[in-house]
């Protein structure tokens, strides 16, 4: 059953928010709230919180072909992108992911690009990562320290309240770890280390002065507040089966949170399977007029009209939109006088894999599944003699449960001394993965297909995007520094993977793709200003990642939500004076 | 009357049912220690289950745990063949019961079923061996396929997870195997 409101022909409103993700569900909580008639446009079908589709209660055995995709969609050649993401095609959650056969984009043969999305209210706050963390000081000043990019048009002081505002109300679990690199916010009970984990951070903090590994701070609730347990949401579980949906709404989603928020005012009508083709245009007045979508499954053309457009579709498919919204005035796409939508593309890159065995432990374990890794924040801000490279990047890490010695599925043995042997307990095993920061490329870039559309005749979308130099440089330092560090901690069989450093290396793996509409300061150069507001077409705004002028080493959803609160809060102080 | 209509989703989901089901009728040969399938499943045929269920139990015997037949393994996958598998493993498993059987004759002349438990238990544990020493052949391909699968739905079920909790309630990450014991054993923190 759709719990929202539904739109009515010629409706008007005063804002309209397209993306019902997680910046859309804070912008059109924040605009309810403050008494503003918001539509929210989203494209795919609608989706309850605690949904049907859901399947977080349901033990391995009771998924679906025993938690195995299909492999009829292997061989149909569907998505194949996620299948190239390890892990991510399972059954339990499928649903929530797109088939970039049906939901086609394009990329050069020789140089791919990963595009996750998640066609449904909510979209992908339905199965993100859930590490919220605050970018510092250096990473707002990295642009216009190092030249790269576009300079920020706003430093770490102007959204320190707003982290603070959004953090109060999503829950954020985490340690107060006093570090400048990653500032301290509002926090519920962070979850403990593992033996292995404490082990590991004592020898780092006895060794380096600017290597931390720290628990991760994560959107799962450990002591909700008032406000979250009245929207009905409660404490995390430590199941670990988040992907799938949380009918305890323990982790912040747009569905368990904004969105209900949003409801409760009366101030809310969302349409679904409604697809965001432009952004329309008003010559006379200079201003975008409303949104112009067509419907996922008749494919008939509607408009919607609204004082305020909110872009929130994601940093991807907001560029889309405005590349598609061409006018006159805007012939290359609307605000687009500077010729800089669809660039500096980014996402963070990996490249260097490790793990090793944490020894000594053995008499030690965990019990449930903790829903957050540990991190290592960035600690390469400033560039040392002894490396060649710009920028840098942490590691996000764990060795949150022991592992077993598995079974020989995939190896020589069978009968009751292969069985006796599988599954035992083996030592505490520390995995890290790195987060490297992509610098600001102008040549990054996403723009419209000129042949190639999708079933509803629009654009497909063309992402064209790779690592540089200073990215390769840092792969080779990151390879080097996670040895040293596991030496350091006195671990055992230490392994290092390090990508091909030959090879392409695809961007968008880690679902962290931004840029595109950039922040800056000049009209010229930038798309937005700092309030994420169109230089040219003063009524529109895009906060979702389309808006970030460099992409630091952060998962960035956290400054994302902040972003589009302040900015809606901007926003709503002009409609109510009368500016917009 | 109502009109009921089931959805694939709903029909992939009767996975979960078979898993616990009682199934596959057999009749249990002393003789040579196998069980025999009555009656053909959704993909399999009976002959082909009883190979099926006899690997399978070779691969995972019954120990002081359950075994690959307690979990039902081979009805479980005999489902998902219907559900899960695409046209080339289908081919696949279907080729290795039939060489298995190709092997019986060839090297015993008789057909698998017939063979003696310790003949049969030599043979699966030497295509063991040479599947993963070689392993370009169509043989090796598909025997190793066959018994990843088999491992993933016995070491998925319900009985070889006994300390499964599907919500843990918190974690901890620094406990003694006592105080782990203790709290499986009171079944929350």
């Amino acid at each position: 059953m759709n719990q929202y409101n539904q739109t009515k022909t010629n409706d008007e409103y005063d804002v309209i928010v397209v993306g019902s993700g997680i910046t859309g569900g804070w912008a059109a909580k924040e605009f309810c709230e403050k008494g503003y008639k918001t539509l929210v446009i989203e494209r795919g079908r609608h989706l309850d919180h605690p949904s049907s589709e859901y399947n977080d209660m349901k033990a391995p055995w009771q998924l679906d072909n025993m938690g195995l995709a299909p492999e009829e969609l292997t061989e149909q050649g569907r998505y194949s992108q996620l299948r190239a993401k390890k892990g991510v095609l399972k059954s339990d959650s499928i649903q929530f992911f797109v088939d970039d056969k049906e939901f086609p984009y394009s990329h050069p043969k020789e140089r791919p690009f990963m595009w996750t999305r998640g066609y449904q209210l909510g979209g992908r706050s339905i199965t993100w990562g859930r590490q919220v963390l605050r970018w510092g000081a250096k990473d707002f000043a990295a642009n216009a320290k190092d030249g790269h990019g576009v300079a920020w048009p706003i430093g770490y002081e102007d959204l320190a309240p707003w982290y603070d505002y959004v953090e109060s109300y999503i829950g954020v679990s985490a340690n107060k770890d006093g570090l400048d690199v990653l500032p301290d916010g509002v926090f519920q009970t962070p979850w403990e280390m593992s033996s292995a984990e404490k082990h590991i951070a004592k020898k780092w903090a006895e060794h380096y002065s600017d290597r931390h590994l720290i628990i991760g701070r994560s959107a799962n609730l450990t002591e909700p507040s008032a406000l979250q347990t009245g929207l009905g949401r409660g404490k995390c579980q430590a199941r670990s089966y988040c992907q799938r949906g949380c009918t305890f709404g323990a982790y912040f989603s747009s569905l368990s949170a904004t969105l209900p928020s949003a409801k409760k005012t009366g101030n809310l009508t969302v349409v679904t399977d409604a697809i965001a083709s432009t952004v329309d245009y008003d010559e006379q007045t200079g201003k975008a007029s409303g949104i112009t979508v067509i419907d996922a499954k008749t494919k008939k053309q509607r408009s919607y009209k609204a004082r305020v457009v909110f872009l929130c579709a994601s940093a991807l498919a907001s560029v889309q939109i405005m590349l598609n919204s061409k006018s006159k005035t805007f012939p290359n796409g609307i605000a687009n006088s500077s010729g800089a939508v669809g660039h500096y593309i980014m996402d963070h890159f990996m490249g260097v894999f490790a793990k090793a065995d944490v020894l000594g432990l053995e008499d030690k374990y965990s019990y449930g599944r903790r829903p957050i890794a540990t991190y290592v924040p960035n600690y390469r801000h400033e560039k040392t003699e002894d490396v060649d490279f710009i920028r840098g990047y942490g590691f996000q890490a764990t060795a949150g449960s022991r592992p077993n010695s598995g079974t020989t599925a995939k190896s020589v043995g069978i009968g009751a001394q292969a069985k006796n042997a599988a599954k035992q307990a083996k030592p505490w095993q520390f995995k890290a993965l790195m987060y490297g920061e992509t610098l600001p490329y102008f040549d990054n870039k996403a723009s419209l297909h000129p042949t190639k559309t999708d079933q509803w005749g629009i654009p497909q979308l063309h992402i064209d995007a790779k690592i540089g130099e200073n990215e390769r440089k840092m792969i080779k330092q990151a390879a080097a520094d996670i040895e040293e560090m596991l030496k350091v901690a006195g671990c055992s069989n230490i392994k290092i993977s390090q990508a091909d450093l030959e090879k392409h290396f695809t961007l968008g793996k880690r679902t962290h793709e931004m840029g595109g509409a950039c922040m800056g300061s000049n009209p010229a150069t930038s798309v937005l200003n700092k309030w994420a507001q169109s230089h040219d077409v003063e009524n529109l705004f895009v906060t979702d990642g389309a808006c970030m002028s460099s992409c630091a080493t952060q998962n960035p959803s956290l400054t994302y939500m902040a972003i589009t609160a302040r900015a809606a809060d901007y926003a709503a102080k002009l409609m109510r004076t009368g500016k917009l | 009357m109502h009109e009921i209509k089931i959805s694939r989703r709903v029909f992939i989901g009767a996975t979960a049912y078979i898993v616990s089901a009682p199934l596959l009728a057999s009749i249990f040969s002393s003789k040579n220690q196998i069980h025999k399938i009555v009656d053909n499943g959704q993909f399999f045929n009976a002959k082909e289950l009883t190979i099926l269920t006899d690997i399978a139990e070779i691969m995972i015997p019954k120990t002081d745990t359950p075994g690959a037949t307690d979990v039902n393994v081979s009805s479980v996958l005999d489902g998902l063949m219907v559900t899960w598998a695409g046209e080339k493993t289908k081919q696949q498993y279907r080729y290795i019961i039939s060489q298995l059987d190709s092997i019986a004759q060839a090297t015993y002349q008789q057909t698998y079923s017939h063979l003696a438990l310790s003949i049969r238990q030599k043979l699966i544990v030497e295509l063991d061996k040479t599947a993963f020493d070689k392993q370009n052949t169509a043989l090796s391909k598909s025997y190793r396929k066959l018994k990843e699968m088999i491992f993933h739905v016995y070491y998925t079920s319900e009985l070889t997870n006994p300390d499964f909790v599907l919500i843990p309630g918190g974690y901890r990450g620094d406990i003694t195997k006592n105080e782990l014991t203790a709290i499986q054993k009171r079944g929350y923190l």
